[in-house]
């Protein structure tokens, strides 16, 4: 098979480069650096670098499938992470003060950005469908 | 565009049917694909309706398994191992196509087809596997077996103890990715409909766009034909033009340049009102008859002249794209002026040749002016006409024939050489008398103004004289007219010169060219014509004295002088039917018909007389010596001739300037005395006496000797 980049992937090339240029002219954000980090969501995984740096970060989420998935990005407190009765998903509300930011649920092959403002902290990265944080659908990112 | 001109040129072709059929055939493909696009829709939405309804089952199984389990580690009714049969069956089916089994008071059994698409097939896939992982997480449950057996295939990750809580993750998960699936099947389906919508409105547009094409294709293709059609009626030199109840309704370009005028010029009744009074009857017959068929009409031309068409006339009257006749028509105009001007000269030859023949058989002048007279009222019988001629001195001009129905128009000229037609040597045409350039003698004639054609005759090159021709003032004779009066002039001249030029040469044959005389050989004709009749007569030899010396000593001149002298005395004192002839040299003969030798003496001598007294002036005088004889004397001419001429010898031994009277050879010559008894009437010689009486006889003379007479 030969080499083959889809327009979805040299769209995120492209737009990871423009977010890099934009980086080093240093004239976007306050603190002076927007950061790019690509999740992916395939299957009930979630994969995402391991750290990120604090500040405004660009998340370029990509769904593998083949299920519709959400992406929401909490801090987890000191409190942990509350379930909900259900004991199927996370308690959003609980979540609410401390979630930077959410996509809503998106089709299998979807690419998305989030742009989330992080602190120096603990996030988890997680999709919040019914059984899906249960089915090991959430990952933790230690923000610096 | 180089294409352009080569296509082929079709006027007539009746084309158009196979575009109508390919527009019909697109709107009838259109049509079938569209409506076979709508079955295949609704049949697949009808298939979709019970795929959703098996996809979205598995939700509810998937709980329902759940609580069967718990139904039964509580000890109650349950089938759990009948719905984890339903579960996988269903979901391999969704995946694979087939049949997913019926739940009891719920469904019957669902026949469903392979699932198509990575996504919804990835999201079954991901179903099935999550059912697999259920049911047997759920039978492992029942059966109290450790679940950290049971690998999990969908990639999932359990950090669950709780053997309950576990399968309730498996059937959330289960339910959550069913809902995904119906869905995305619905969805799918949504998707269908939308495809077939746009589908169809692309089909539409397509058919809509081959029709719109497929028309303009007809429409040009149409007008191409209509151009085609156009060109070849507008640039064709037939003049094509309909007529209709109502007049005119169509004219072709070359009939609107034919009349030099409008299209609107020649539609309704302006086409009637260009043609002739004499053919409009013929015209409208085959307007409104559609009868005859071919015609030729008169139409005024731009010039206002008539032009003659020939017209060939097609009914179209029951046409009611038509609704008239068609008029193919040619301007024959020219072929019927080549006609007519042959028929012209057919006749003209025909007057020619009559005019030739009747010249031909006239063999003296006056018959040939009665041939020009004649002539002159076939050419125009009210037509006034005169032919001048100059006579023989071609110093005077005489009319010699008239127009016998019209009379002569009286031209005053006189002489040849006053007549311009004649100096310029060919015809002449006058409007009017009254013009600057007219001919002078025109005006003033008691006619009132005229108009004149002359027409000079003439001969080998000599001017003979003019025929005169005068009409109406401002309406000169025709063309035609002066071509036949030229071809009159021509013929009767060539006649007339021809006859004068017979009758000269026959008198210089038979005269002396000096004297005007007859000559000797004219004389011994006639006088062999009179001893043959049987006539009596004188016969006279005379001879000039002294001629020779007279030439060597006053030249030639005076001896020719001398000779036309003596012919005219002769001539002067003979009756008209006496014959004075010069012999040769300077000796005449006189032959006197109906005389004896008295008689003849009697003239001889007033001969003499009178050469006596017509010497006058410086012209030298001389005299004659005779010789006489008469028919009685002898039966031969030249026995006569014989005893003149021994008489004549005898007068000139005898001393010259008398007269001797020969005797046959064997009588006595006899010397005639005074008192001469005569057989000559008085009368005749005495009309030519002036000055003397009629019968002087020498011997009346006083003195002998030239006057004296002797016979011997």
């Amino acid at each position: 098979m030969p080499t083959y980049i889809s327009w979805q992937r040299l769209g995120v090339l492209l737009a990871a480069l423009a977010a890099v240029l934009a980086a080093g002219c240093g004239s976007a954000a306050e603190d002076g650096r927007t950061q790019v980090a690509a999740v992916v969501e395939k299957d009930f995984a979630i994969s995402t670098p391991r750290q990120l740096p604090a500040g405004e970060v660009d998340l370029h989420v990509r769904n593998d499938g083949p299920d519709e998935h959400e992406l929401i990005v909490a801090r987890i407190g000191p409190r942990g992470l509350p379930m909900r009765t259900d004991g199927l998903t996370l308690d959003e509300e609980a979540l609410e003060r401390d979630e930077p930011g959410a996509l809503e649920p998106g089709a299998p092959g979807g690419d998305r950005t989030l742009s989330v403002k992080l602190t120096p902290g603990r996030y988890v990265f997680f999709c919040n469908m019914a059984g899906h944080y249960m089915g090991g659908m959430h990952t933790e990112v230690v923000v610096q | 565009m180089i294409g352009r001109g080569t296509g082929a040129f079709r006027p007539f072709a009746s084309g158009g049917g196979r575009t109508i059929a390919a527009i019909l055939g697109t709107f009838a493909l259109i049509f079938g694909l569209s409506a076979a696009l709508s079955v295949i829709a609704i049949d697949r939405s009808r298939g979709r309706a019970a795929v959703v309804q098996v996809a979205d089952r598995q939700r509810t199984l998937a709980e329902r398994y759940v609580e069967s389990i718990l139904l039964v580690q509580s000890d109650h009714q349950a089938d759990p191992a009948g719905l984890a049969m339903t579960l996988r069956a269903s979901a391999s089916a969704l995946l694979d196509g087939g049949t997913a089994p019926a739940v009891p008071g719920d469904d019957d059994e669902t026949k469903l087809p392979r699932a198509h698409g990575a996504v919804l097939r990835g999201q079954l896939a991901q179903e099935k596997r999550l059912v697999e992982d259920l049911t047997r997480s759920g039978a492992a449950v029942l059966a109290h077996r450790p679940l950290s057996s049971i690998a999990l295939s969908a990639d999932e990750r359990l950090h669950i103890a709780d053997p309950i809580e576990r399968v309730r993750v498996l059937a959330a998960l289960t339910s959550n990715v069913s809902l995904n699936a119906a869905r995305t099947i619905a969805s799918d389906d949504d998707q269908n409909i939308s495809d077939l919508i746009t589908m169809q409105a692309a089909l539409g547009a397509g058919g809509l766009l081959a029709s719109l094409l497929l028309a303009w294709a007809l429409v040009a293709a149409t007008r191409r034909r209509t151009s085609h059609f156009r060109s070849l009626v507008n640039s064709s030199t037939d003049l094509v033009a309909v007529l209709g109840a109502g007049g005119c309704r169509y004219a072709s370009r070359s009939f609107i340049t034919l009349v030099g005028r409008p299209e609107a010029d020649l539609l309704r009744d302006g086409f009637e009102r260009l043609i002739h009074d004499d053919d409009r009857a013929s015209v409208a017959s085959a307007q409104s008859t559609g009868q005859p068929h071919e015609l030729v009409f008169r139409m005024r031309d731009r010039h206002g002249a008539w032009r003659h068409l020939e017209a060939h006339i097609t009914d179209l009257r029951s046409d009611r794209h038509v609704a008239g006749v068609v008029v193919n028509a040619r301007d024959i105009t020219e072929r019927v002026r080549l006609e007519g001007e042959v028929s012209l000269q057919t006749e003209r030859d025909k007057f020619g040749g009559q005019l030739i023949e009747a010249l031909e058989m006239a063999d003296e002048e006056s018959a040939a002016y009665d041939v020009v007279q004649r002539a002159m009222s076939e050419i125009s019988p009210a037509t006034p006409m005169e032919l001048l001629l100059s006579d023989s001195s071609r110093a005077h001009l005489k009319r010699v024939a008239i127009s016998a129905s019209a009379g002569a128009p009286q031209c005053p000229v006189e002489s040849p050489f006053s007549c311009a037609a004649v100096r310029r040597g060919s015809a002449v045409v006058f409007e009017s008398s009254e013009a600057l350039n007219a001919c002078p003698k025109l005006r003033g004639r008691e006619s009132g103004p005229c108009s004149a054609a002359c027409v000079p005759v003439g001969f080998m090159g000599r001017a003979l004289g003019v025929l005169h021709v005068t009409a109406a003032e401002g309406a000169p004779p025709s063309a035609l007219a002066v071509e036949q009066l030229t071809l009159l002039a021509t013929q009767a001249g060539a006649r007339i010169g021809t006859v004068r030029a017979f009758e000269r040469s026959q008198l210089q044959a038979a005269t002396d060219g000096l004297t005007g005389l007859p000559n000797r050989r004219t004389t011994q004709t006639h006088l062999r014509g009179l001893l043959k009749g049987g006539h009596d007569f004188a016969l006279a030899l005379a001879d000039l004295d002294e001629f020779k010396k007279l030439n060597d000593k006053h030249g030639h001149e005076a001896g020719d002088r001398a000779l036309r002298l003596f012919a005219q005395v002769c001539q002067s004192v003979l009756r008209d039917h006496d014959v004075v002839a010069r012999w040769g040299g300077e000796e005449f003969v006189l032959v006197l018909p109906e005389l004896e030798r008295q008689g003849a003496l009697l003239v001889l001598e007033r001969i003499r007389e009178r050469l006596a007294e017509s010497h006058v002036g410086s012209h030298p005088r001389f005299t004659a010596s005779f010789g006489l004889t008469d028919s009685t004397q002898a039966a031969s001419i030249e026995q006569l001739l014989q005893i003149a001429d021994t008489a004549l010898y005898d007068a000139k031994a005898a001393g010259r300037d008398r007269i001797v009277v020969g005797v046959p050879p064997l009588s006595e010559p006899i010397t005639l005395a005074d008192g001469p008894g005569t057989d000559a009437s008085p009368r005749d010689y005495a009309t030519r006496a002036r000055r003397r009486p009629a019968f002087h006889s020498a011997a009346d003379e006083e003195e002998p000797g030239p006057n004296g007479i002797d016979v011997g």
